[in-house]
């Protein structure tokens, strides 16, 4: 275990101590919530797990890395936005992945434009988010968000 | 509804077991590297979702919530900006889980503008996350990210305020009486369960009503409607 994540293993240990002094019923609630949350979401994650094993061994990331960089910046930056706008990783995984990718090779800027639109835009979201809020304000959160990932993704890509 | 999104689910298992059994059969070493490919992911998910989780219930409960929702008017105007940004960042659960937060906000006067950021906050800037990015790809990288992003959303909340007014949004209908529980925002957590065991039930990884025939327990009923980390209970006599 690296030292980043041991330390936020004790952060999270110390916080939930001072939690426990402070309020025993409602930190029995909100560990229960975590169980709960973690518990409702294993299934979805080991399967998307798994696909990324098969893909990652399908198309090796430096073959991903060679491939993205002959597309122009753009085009790349585009691309990986659409997919983070259709697919729906945890955040969770989707920090390791976009790590091996770098680490291989792709570039920051269709990276980062990957990592925006997976959490900001959702197209397997839209239905729903359309139902509470009307379309007009869908379109209009959702397009935004993609353009500003791609905007966020140059800027990034200029000053990184 | 229900039915056809744990067929999908499983389906989606399925599929992916096939494609795991063509691998083998088709190139064995292939499998064998997808195998080893998918503990590397294994391996790191178990090291970081305990905390996360745990972390991310714990700034959920500490953090008062309901004093940031007065404030987020439409006169407040840094101060709305500011506090909705907060209230997305601390809050637990994915994007479409904000959903009926944000209407029920809506509903007490938060502007569009507001909706706007708590909803792209609650996806992007999260605490727990941001320690999981730091890890995975470095100070800079998740520094510059984020002040980008912050700004991003500050600019482009502004320019949706300009384009949809509060007219855009679907008037709320009347619900029929009693409790209810918008499904698509609930995380299956059990909470309500455990505070109101007599009227709440899980099924299928979502909370649902039972029927019961004695009075429904105002007060057990509240600690249950509040306790929801989602606000996904909503009860009739609270809408009017």
């Amino acid at each position: 275990m690296d030292v980043l994540t041991l330390a936020m293993w004790i952060g999270t240990a110390i916080f939930l101590i001072f939690s426990f002094a402070k309020d025993k019923g409602k930190t029995k609630q909100a560990l229960k919530m975590a169980f709960g949350m973690g518990k409702g979401m294993l299934g979805s994650i080991l399967s998307i797990i798994f696909l990324i094993g098969l893909i990652l061994t399908v198309f090796p990331p430096e073959n991903i890395a060679e491939f993205v960089g002959k597309q122009s910046v753009l085009l790349a930056t585009v691309i990986a936005a659409a997919f983070g706008a259709i697919t729906l990783i945890p955040a969770f995984i989707a920090f390791p992945l976009v790590g091996t990718l770098v680490h291989a090779g792709v570039g920051i800027v269709p990276s980062v434009a990957f990592l925006t639109t997976l959490t900001m835009v959702g197209i397997v979201t839209f239905p729903l988010e359309k139902r509470e809020f009307g379309l007009k304000f869908t379109a209009v959160r959702n397009g935004l968000s993609f353009l500003f990932a791609i905007i966020i993704a140059l800027v990034m890509g200029v000053i990184v | 509804m229900k039915v056809i999104r744990k067929a999908k689910e499983n389906l989606f298992i399925l599929l992916i077991a096939a494609a795991y059994i063509a691998m083998f059969i088709i190139n064995q070493n292939m499998g064998i590297a997808s195998i080893k490919n998918s503990f590397y992911y294994i391996k790191e998910m178990i090291m970081i979702m305990p905390v996360i989780f745990v972390l991310t219930a714990l700034l959920d409960l500490w953090v008062p919530k309901e004093k940031i929702m007065k404030y987020l008017g439409k006169e407040a105007k840094v101060k709305g900006v500011v506090l909705s940004l907060a209230l997305g960042s601390i809050s637990a659960g994915p994007i479409y889980a904000a959903f009926p937060l944000c209407v029920m906000l809506h509903k007490k006067g938060a502007s569009v503008r507001n909706l706007v950021i708590i909803l792209s906050a609650w996806a992007v800037i999260k605490v727990p996350m941001l320690l999981n990015e730091l890890k995975f790809l470095g100070f800079e990288f998740m520094a510059i990210r984020w002040v980008l992003t912050v700004i991003a959303i500050v600019v482009f909340s502004w320019i949706t305020a300009k384009i949809v007014k509060d007219d855009d949004l679907p008037q709320l209908k009347a619900n029929q009486s009693g409790p209810s529980i918008n499904k698509s925002a609930c995380m299956g957590c059990s909470l309500c369960t455990k505070n109101y065991p007599e009227l709440f039930e899980i099924q299928n990884k979502k909370a649902s009503l039972k029927e019961i025939s004695e009075e429904i327990d105002q007060e057990k009923l509240m600690k249950a409607v509040n306790s929801c980390p989602v606000k996904a209970i909503s009860i009739s006599a609270d809408e009017n």
